[in-house]
């Protein structure tokens, strides 16, 4: 037990230590992930849920779920892959980290192969310049992730699941959780899809 | 025929040609992008990477949130009215609790990591060097400094598993009720 707590401090230290935007892209998505987690079990230890209706509900959280999951992380970590191919490749980069290039490295700007932090005397500031932009363009994707395209998209989930429910509640009678009337509890099954945030 | 075109889709020349063409697609979208040399004072982009951890990622989240989601809410023509409205309600409250809640957490706990992750030696108590990997003796690197931002944020990830239940959930719930009746009362002032 001691020694898999051992391994997992080096592991985060060898992964994350020199790459933190990737440390925001990971734990982002693990954030997302135990945040679906407690949605899922909010439903499946709802003892007012009856158990034909957890069938329904549990696998719509967890569609729900995949949605921002998938979103996030399509999206944050193409933002930071960009962003790092361009600082690597120096397509993106400063005029200190560009003078201390030599003549033949600088032919090699923008090529897929050419990888400034592989070079044997890599300039300085450049880890410090690659960190940076990594963090930033990440934070800008979780941005456009969180709070534009997913909440979009859960929109148009929630509304199609709602019609969904209509439907079935027309042909199969589908009963409202004790306690509340179908109308509260399609109302509250709307308002709960159409607004989200991860922890 | 159909189990031929099975063999060549998965032979390796096959593959081999699909990743020349990605490669070559890569290739010439990194060649549309113009050369980038940013000059003047590139410091607060260094300084990004070294301050920007989770915890302020959270932060820019939940403020860019409010600018941006109930605004979406509001416009959601998929639902009534008065669903519309108990959404952005709920949607302002859920983005104020998570915030507020995973901001400190994510802070308190990077703090807490900070606190325990000291360089060992004679003199240092055990419990302040127990999330030390081992072979670490200088604690000032940047690499040294993000380890401590993961591992905080790894371990307020585990703690937020439970705050969110109970902080967020019963927080969000008081925080819309307390709008939703700021609406109505407002709704009953133009009316009167």
């Amino acid at each position: 037990m001691a020694n898999l707590f051992s391994n997992f401090k080096s592991s985060l230290y060898k992964n994350y230590g020199e790459n933190p935007g990737k440390m925001l892209v990971h734990t982002g998505v693990l954030g997302w992930i135990l945040s679906s987690l407690a949605q899922v079990s909010a439903v499946v230890f709802n003892d007012k849920i009856s158990p034909e209706q957890k069938s329904f509900l549990i696998p719509q959280e967890i569609a729900d779920a995949g949605i921002n999951i998938a979103s996030f992380y399509l999206i944050t970590s193409s933002f930071k892959n960009v962003a790092s191919k361009l600082v690597s490749t120096g397509k993106l980069t400063t005029k200190g980290i560009k003078n201390a290039l030599s003549k033949e490295d600088l032919k090699k700007i923008g090529k897929l192969d050419f990888n400034i932090g592989d070079l044997k005397n890599v300039p300085e500031g450049y880890k410090p310049f690659k960190n940076g932009v990594d963090v930033i363009a990440s934070t800008i994707g979780s941005i456009i992730s969180c709070n534009i395209v997913t909440p979009i998209l859960r929109n148009q989930y929630a509304s199609k699941k709602q019609k969904q429910a209509l439907e079935r509640m027309h042909n199969t009678q589908l009963a409202a959780p004790r306690g509340i009337s179908m109308a509260q509890y399609q109302k509250l099954s709307s308002i709960k899809y159409s607004s989200g945030l991860k922890v | 025929m159909a189990s031929n075109m099975k063999i060549q889709s998965s032979s390796p020349s096959f593959q081999g040609g699909i990743s020349s063409a990605l490669r070559s697609a890569k290739q010439r979208a990194m060649n549309a992008v113009p050369d980038m040399e940013l000059s003047g004072n590139t410091n607060w982009i260094n300084k990004a990477g070294e301050k920007i951890s989770s915890a302020e990622q959270r932060l820019i989240l939940g403020a860019s949130a409010l600018m941006s989601q109930p605004f979406i809410d509001a416009h959601n023509r998929n639902v009534d009215e008065k669903t519309r409205k108990v959404s952005v309600a709920r949607t302002i409250a859920k983005i104020i609790a998570g915030t507020a809640t995973g901001f400190a957490i994510r802070k308190g706990c990077i703090k807490a990591i900070k606190a325990m992750s000291q360089p060992r030696g004679a003199n240092v108590p055990k419990w302040k060097s127990f999330f030390t990997p081992k072979d670490i003796t200088k604690t000032n690197t940047d690499a040294f400094m993000q380890y401590r931002n993961a591992m905080g944020t790894v371990v307020a990830l585990l703690v937020m598993m439970f705050t969110n239940f109970l902080i967020d959930a019963p927080l969000t719930k008081f925080l819309t009720n307390a709008l939703i009746k700021k609406q109505e009362d407002a709704k009953g002032g133009n009316n009167g």
